[in-house]
């Protein structure tokens, strides 16, 4: 039997990405042919808004698509089995604009739709990407954060944050900070935590320093909208020291000069250290040695070393993919789509709706037996 | 009675009609286009390709025609409900002139 092709269609957020995937079931091997991604960057200090950003994915959802197109070099749409777009969850406009659009290739192209849980997508990309065949999945972005284990065709959510999401608390503390969007606020926030290693001349060797914050693991679960709010207190500290100094006076007695560096490393220390713990509950429990890492805070170096250092402890081994899959994509959606449209699965027409609520655990997953 | 109340309760009326070159593509911006629900309960909505009833003058060429019709409580709702289904319906009509099926392959007939 040859290979079956999708097309999938992201933009559950503020990355519109649209790519060309191939698996063989029976070989189970999977080819990427394209993987397009657009993102929509908002100015220091704000973050993306809905209708924003669906005007973004409007405004460049031919192009995205017809350049995931090109580089596939499929001879024609009609190789494709289906279209798989992202049904939830995630924000609701900009999930809207592009089920329309994936709605009309369907029509255009005669092709079967299929709806896609946006974490699902993540899971199914990480595994392939990584060969972890059945690890506690770690799924950690922007509107998500859940510790994950399979059993009996359901990825089970062990713990997940009873807020925010870890990287919406790492986005704002840089919207906080004012610091670029670009390429994405957590890697900007994963930079100056590596200068907190450095004095301002940037080779000279210190220690960086571990400000309060609290700590709030709560059973399996995580809390991060208190902790965001304790950064933000120790930010605005730091502006009046700097207002302080600027004007030519000195700071208390004992008082610890606050920089940017310290709070970026301080944050990261903390809420990886949390996500650590549960994590390593959920792999006890389960009696798994591997743990994926998939989201976009899942491309975050020091993340993804306290992780190996714990599974390491544990005589595993963590697995994580680089940006290019682990942040929001097309052919995550096109995988996990594929995948259930070999097991039967369709989206009828009139359902191709899309909602901002859908939990990992209401998807059935069909084609995994094991 | 029950025409009335609508009337009534929706007095902001906005017709429009969308002409495609063929009935197909006409068909396809329906379906693409209703299938989400119009969020507002203050905003009703029709969207047909042929053409109302009560219009006598009927020829093929009228199911080319997108005929949509928004019925509102205020002109402000009136005017939010089309301005967002006025985006969607170009995002329908740019992926039909960029990416169907015919125009991919004269494109890669042609290079």
């Amino acid at each position: 039997m040859a290979p079956l092709y999708a097309l999938g269609c992201e933009g559950s957020a503020n990355k519109l990405g649209i790519g060309v995937i191939s698996h063989d079931p029976e070989t189970n091997k999977t080819k990427i042919l394209s993987n397009i991604r657009h993102t929509f960057v908002s100015p220091p200090g704000t973050g993306f808004l809905p209708k924003d950003t669906a005007a973004h994915h409007r405004a460049h959802f031919v192009s995205v698509a017809r350049e995931a197109l090109k580089v596939a070099g499929l001879a024609s749409p009609k190789d494709l089995s289906c279209i798989c777009y992202t049904r939830g969850p995630g924000m609701g406009a900009p999930l809207t604009s592009v089920a329309v659009a994936a709605r009309t290739l369907s029509l255009l192209w005669g092709l079967d739709l299929v709806g896609v849980n946006h974490c699902v997508g993540h899971i199914e990309m990480g595994r392939v990407i990584t060969g972890a065949d059945n690890p506690v999945v770690l799924y950690v972005s922007g509107g998500n954060t859940q510790v994950i284990a399979y059993a009996e065709q359901r990825y089970r959510i062990f713990g997940e944050t009873l807020d925010i999401a870890v990287g919406n608390c790492i986005d704002r503390f840089a919207r906080t900070l004012a610091i670029p969007n670009d390429p994405f606020p957590g890697y900007n926030v994963e930079q100056l935590a590596k200068k907190a290693f450095f004095e301002p001349d940037g080779t000279t060797k210190r220690e960086p320093v571990l400000l309060d914050l609290p700590y709030a693991v709560k059973g399996m679960d995580c809390s991060f909208s208190g902790i965001l709010g304790a950064a933000d207190l120790l930010a605005a500290q730091m502006r009046k020291q700097d207002a302080l100094l600027a004007s030519g006076a000195t700071l208390k007695e004992g008082e610890e000069r606050i920089t940017p560096e310290d709070l970026c490393f301080t944050l990261q220390e903390t809420v990886f250290a949390m996500l650590v713990e549960i994590t390593e509950r959920a792999m006890a429990h389960v009696g798994s040695k591997q743990v994926l890492v998939v989201g976009g805070v899942g491309c975050n170096e020091r993340l993804q070393e306290m992780m190996g250092l714990m599974a390491r402890d544990r005589g595993g081994s963590v697995y994580a993919t680089d940006e290019r899959f682990c942040i929001d994509n097309g052919i995550m959606i096109g995988l996990a789509g594929l995948l259930a449209w070999e097991t039967g699965f369709r989206t009828p027409f009139e359902d191709s709706t899309c909602t901002q609520r859908f939990r990992t655990d209401e998807v059935h997953i069909k084609w995994r037996t094991d | 009675m029950a025409a009335a109340m609508e009337t009534d309760q929706f007095p902001c009326v906005l017709t429009v009609q969308v002409p495609f070159p063929t009935a197909r593509l006409a068909s396809v911006a329906l379906q693409s286009l209703q299938v989400d629900k119009e969020l507002s309960p203050l905003v009703r909505r029709t969207f047909s390709t042929s053409p109302p009833a009560r219009d006598a003058n009927t020829t093929a060429d009228q199911d080319k025609t997108l005929h949509v019709e928004y019925r509102a409580t205020t002109n402000r709702m009136l005017r939010v409900a089309v301005n967002s289904f006025m985006e969607s319906l170009n995002l329908v009509i740019e992926v039909m002139e960029h990416l169907d099926a015919d125009v991919l392959a004269a494109e890669a007939h042609s290079t």
